[in-house]
């Protein structure tokens, strides 16, 4: 297949990825469009572990903090200095990449658990000091947090209540594009550099490739994915707080990444609906009666659902749910193909 | 083209490199020898940027490369390969190969990602360049495979594609052959001369297979315990006396042979082996290292396998001792079928194996090291009679085995085996990166070991001092075992060896060729820069006839080129 019919087929499939999914959440209560809303938040969480876990092999464990910083940033340009709501997603996808390259710096020197544990201690480090703390109110509007009520952007009104499915088409057409962006940089000259990396970065240092140049980029577009999907948290929820952003939901991130496939890119829809989903599920109706026996399976068992399918997902597809699924379906696509052949070749004798 | 100037390399208390220079010129292949431990890869290391020399200079092109980082020197012209095989595995071969082209393109991240016309002709530009590369290598079937499915052999040859791919002028290519069969070696010789034609590249190739390296290069430089042993052309290197001891072992240490006589105790041929292996297979994902082993240790004996690396030494002790599963084959020990049992299983049988390297913890005190082998006999080891076989080490016992010298490290493997009252003690490369004294040391341990009853299986480089311990010994050839006899024998027969060693008939086409330590670099920059290599080698024989520096041969030219 050609360049160009290759990217035709990209185009038309995202396409269609955003038709199908903008539409879903339409016929579902108030609750479940919030959630759909949250899913892509998260989808884009989930999206820059693909880019930076998948692609470059780096491990992180703070992209929940990008987000959570994304989210402050916008609340704090649309609070605070009054700025129209694109601007202040602007704004936001900067300061996430910038911090994303201060934190790939201790990266150039350190890979594997090392690295995790220094993440970890950045994700600690933002929740308790920052997002908690007096010193940094101009930032996270105080104890209260920041409260958006509204934004009008491309001429439609958006707000966390009457028009919540405004801004999920636009947040979903977002997903689609950065979606799509990423799986062509896969295939380029940038992803390859990425992946050799991932595979041996002792190769790819000495076959020209810029170690320092290459790791902090694919930090800072980690971040600014991450940090463009937090950016419209207070939009959707209507007001930021620290608590979606604190460290457990970046280690769930890193986890449900690993459990739909961290290499592909659209695990991270699955993963973001995954993340939204499950738990408000549980929530409402994880409790009930069968016959004599009342149970209550709350949010509380979705931490423990999430360990246990990651053990099961480890042993029988450790490529990921999704990495999973394009194995067989390429797997039938050949073996259609070669039963086509022989069917046709029969056709041929026969006649 | 590329100059190294006394480079001294450290690892700690260990010199791996000690002033070591060398000349390269274009157009030239330099093959660079050694044993095992003399320093080759790191002082290929050091010339790809991977690791920095604590003394020296290094110069490419007429440039300094002090401060230049492993992607700028590849920008440079100096691409490599790697030992142990770095391709990126989750990639395919022609991916593999685009990677140095457009990291050296300028390409742009952005672009790349909106797939604009610009990354698009650079995207077509480069896939045709890499079915060029993989023509010429013979690897055009594979351009679609991912290259962590490939086979090892394949894969040397996709690294020498992919350092290719970014337009080199300089090939570091660190031992291209191993694990390759003869017949493939001889192949891989004849597609180096080819890509020096078609790519117009000079080649620095380290290689332990001097089949390879004699028959290719044009010059060459061993290496010895970090230092430049020998440099000349191959047809007198396979010569040179100090370049076979340092393959074969110190000839010198030779003395101790009469007291080894008298030790020697007569052997009964029919005594029932105490491990026997048979048909023995192994390997590694898809490399099969060793295939049709057989060999047998008697009790009490001391038998030596001795080869070439990459030979199947290692991976035969593996696989006896349980660190890798057999693919075939069966290994009986004391009677008992232990094929495929677990490590832990068979050392509780009496059948201890050191491994390179030693496995030894360094944080341990030597005392607690020797203490943990209460673990595997279930009572308290008996520490006075390993401090009587090692009284060295009764000084040393409340310190830190890391901090031990490497001599004395060994000594707490050998000891530590000996506490667990073992029938049969493996020990592979016992004398890595030791100095002979300290071997002549150990082997006498190796002894003692003997007269209390211990068979002992050692893997050894130094053949010499092997064969004067050993009872027999069995030389290993590309996977097999290619000889075996009493170590008698085999000292007898020195030819044998060194032809597992350094490749039997080697019929070396000497090109008319010559290098070496220039005394006076100001003047040879002139040579290296202005004169295509087969002039300058010419001048340089010249010169070492006259017992001139080079540059003074050429001035003198120079002047008669003007007076006419």
């Amino acid at each position: 297949m050609t360049w160009s019919s290759r990217l035709t087929v990209r185009v038309l499939l995202a396409l269609l990825a955003f038709a199908v999914l903008a539409r879903l959440p339409a016929g579902l209560d108030i609750g479940f469009q919030f959630d759909a809303e949250l899913a892509v938040v998260w989808g884009f969480g989930i999206l820059s572990l693909v880019l930076l876990t998948g692609y470059v092999g780096q491990v992180s464990l703070c992209q929940a903090t990008f987000a959570g910083v994304g989210a402050y940033a916008a609340g704090m340009m649309v609070s605070t200095y009054h700025v129209s709501y694109l601007i202040a997603v602007a704004v936001a996808v900067l300061a996430a990449f910038a911090l994303g390259v201060v934190v790939g710096l201790p990266a150039l020197r350190l890979s594997g658990i090392t690295l995790a544990i220094v993440t970890l201690g950045i994700a600690l480090v933002f929740d308790r000091y920052v997002f908690q703390d007096a010193a940094f109110a101009w930032f996270t509007g105080g104890s209260g947090g920041w409260r958006v009520d509204g934004a009008r952007m491309f001429g439609v009104q958006m707000d966390s209540s009457k028009h919540l499915l405004a801004a999920y088409v636009l947040l979903v057409g977002l997903f689609c594009l950065v979606a799509l962006l990423m799986v062509n940089l896969h295939d380029s000259g940038a992803g390859r550099r990425f992946r050799a990396i991932r595979d041996s970065e002792l190769a790819a240092s000495t076959m020209g490739v810029n170690l320092t140049r290459y790791k902090l980029l694919a930090f800072g577009m980690s971040a600014a994915i991450a940090g463009l999907g937090g950016s419209f948290y207070p939009l959707v929820a209507g007001s930021v707080s620290p608590q979606p952003f604190w460290l457990f939901t970046s280690l769930q991130l890193a986890a449900i990444a690993v459990l739909m496939g961290v290499r592909y890119v659209p695990a991270a829809a699955l993963g973001g609906v995954f993340m939204a989903f499950v738990p408000d599920v549980l929530t409402r109706f994880g409790h009930g009666n069968v016959g004599r026996y009342s149970y209550d399976i709350s949010f509380d068992w979705f931490q423990i659902a999430v360990g246990v399918l990651l053990i099961i997902q480890l042993i029988l597809m450790p490529d990921g749910v999704w990495g999973d699924l394009r194995g067989r379906i390429a797997h039938a696509a050949a073996h259609a193909k070669s039963a086509a052949r022989a069917v046709a070749k029969g056709r041929v004798r026969v006649a | 083209m590329l100059r190294v100037r006394d480079v001294t390399v450290r690892f700690g208390g260990i010199v791996a490199l000690d002033g070591v220079s060398l000349d390269l010129n274009r157009g030239e292949i330099l093959g660079l020898i050694g044993p095992n431990g003399a320093g080759k890869t790191t002082l290929f290391n050091c010339i790809s940027g991977v690791i920095r020399p604590d003394q020296g200079s290094m110069f490419f092109e007429g440039r300094s490369l002090k401060f230049a980082p492993p992607h700028e020197r590849a920008r440079r012209g100096i691409a490599r390969t790697f030992q142990n095989l770095q391709l990126w595995g989750s990639m395919t071969v022609q991916e593999n190969l685009t990677v140095p082209m457009d990291a050296l393109g300028g390409r742009n991240t952005f672009s790349d990602a909106l797939h604009l016309p610009f990354s698009t002709y650079a995207e077509r530009a480069s896939s045709e360049r890499a079915r060029a590369i993989l023509h010429v290598l013979e690897l055009d079937d594979y351009a679609r495979t991912l290259a962590g499915d490939l086979p090892a052999g394949i894969q040397r040859r996709v690294e020498i594609a992919r350092a290719l791919a970014g337009r080199p002028q300089l090939l570091l290519l660190d031992e291209p052959a191993a694990g390759l069969d003869a017949r493939e070696t001889g192949h891989l010789a004849e597609l180096l001369h080819t890509v020096r034609e078609r790519f117009h590249v000079s080649m620095l190739l380290v290689d332990h297979d001097m089949s390879l390296v004699l028959p290719v290069s044009d010059y060459v430089y061993v290496l010895d315990f970090g230092k430049v042993l020998a440099k000349g052309r191959p047809s007198a290197i396979q010569n040179d006396p100090k370049v076979i001891a340092a393959y074969l072992g110190d000839e010198s240490s030779k003395e101790s042979n009469k007291s080894r006589d008298v030790v020697a105790m007569p052997r009964r041929k029919d005594e029932a082996p105490l491990l026997e292996v048979k048909q023995l297979a192994a390997g590694y994902g898809h490399l099969e290292v060793i295939r049709d082993v057989n060999l047998a240790v008697r009790p009490g004996e001391v038998v030596a396998c001795i080869g070439a690396n990459g030979a199947g030494k290692t991976t035969t002790l593996r696989a006896i001792s349980g660190m890798i599963r057999p693919r075939s084959g069966t290994v009986t020990f004391d009677g008992r079928d232990i094929t495929g049992k677990t490590a832990e299983h068979i050392s509780r049988q009496g059948l201890i194996h050191i491994p390179e390297g030693r496995g030894l913890f360094p944080n341990l005190s030597v005392e607690d090291t020797l203490r943990l082998v209460s673990n595997s006999i279930g009572k308290e080891p008996d520490l006075a009679t390993a401090y009587r076989l090692f009284p060295k080490l009764k000084e040393r016992r409340h310190q830190a085995v890391g901090t031990l010298s490497g001599g004395e490290q060994q000594m707490v493997a050998l000891a530590r085996a000996v506490l667990a009252r073992p029938q049969l003690v493996m020990v592979d490369e016992m004398s890595q990166g030791l100095a002979p004294t300290v071997v002549r040391q150990l082997f006498d341990i190796i002894r003692m070991m003997r007269d209390e009853g211990i068979a002992v299986l050692i893997v050894e480089q130094f053949v010499d001092s092997a064969l004067e311990v050993a009872d027999r010994a069995y030389v290993f050839e590309h996977g097999t075992i290619g000889h075996s006899g009493s170590a008698a024998e085999l000292r007898a027969d020195r030819k044998l060896i060194s032809g597992s060693y350094l490749g039997s008939a080697v019929d070396v086409v000497a090109a008319s060729n010559g290098n070496g330590h220039h005394a006076d670099p100001a003047l040879m920059e002139v040579v290296s820069v202005k004169l295509p290599a087969k002039l300058k080698r010419t001048l340089e024989e010249r010169a070492e006839r006259e017992g001139r520096p080079t540059g003074a041969v050429v001035m003198e030219l120079l002047e008669g080129v003007k007076r006419v």
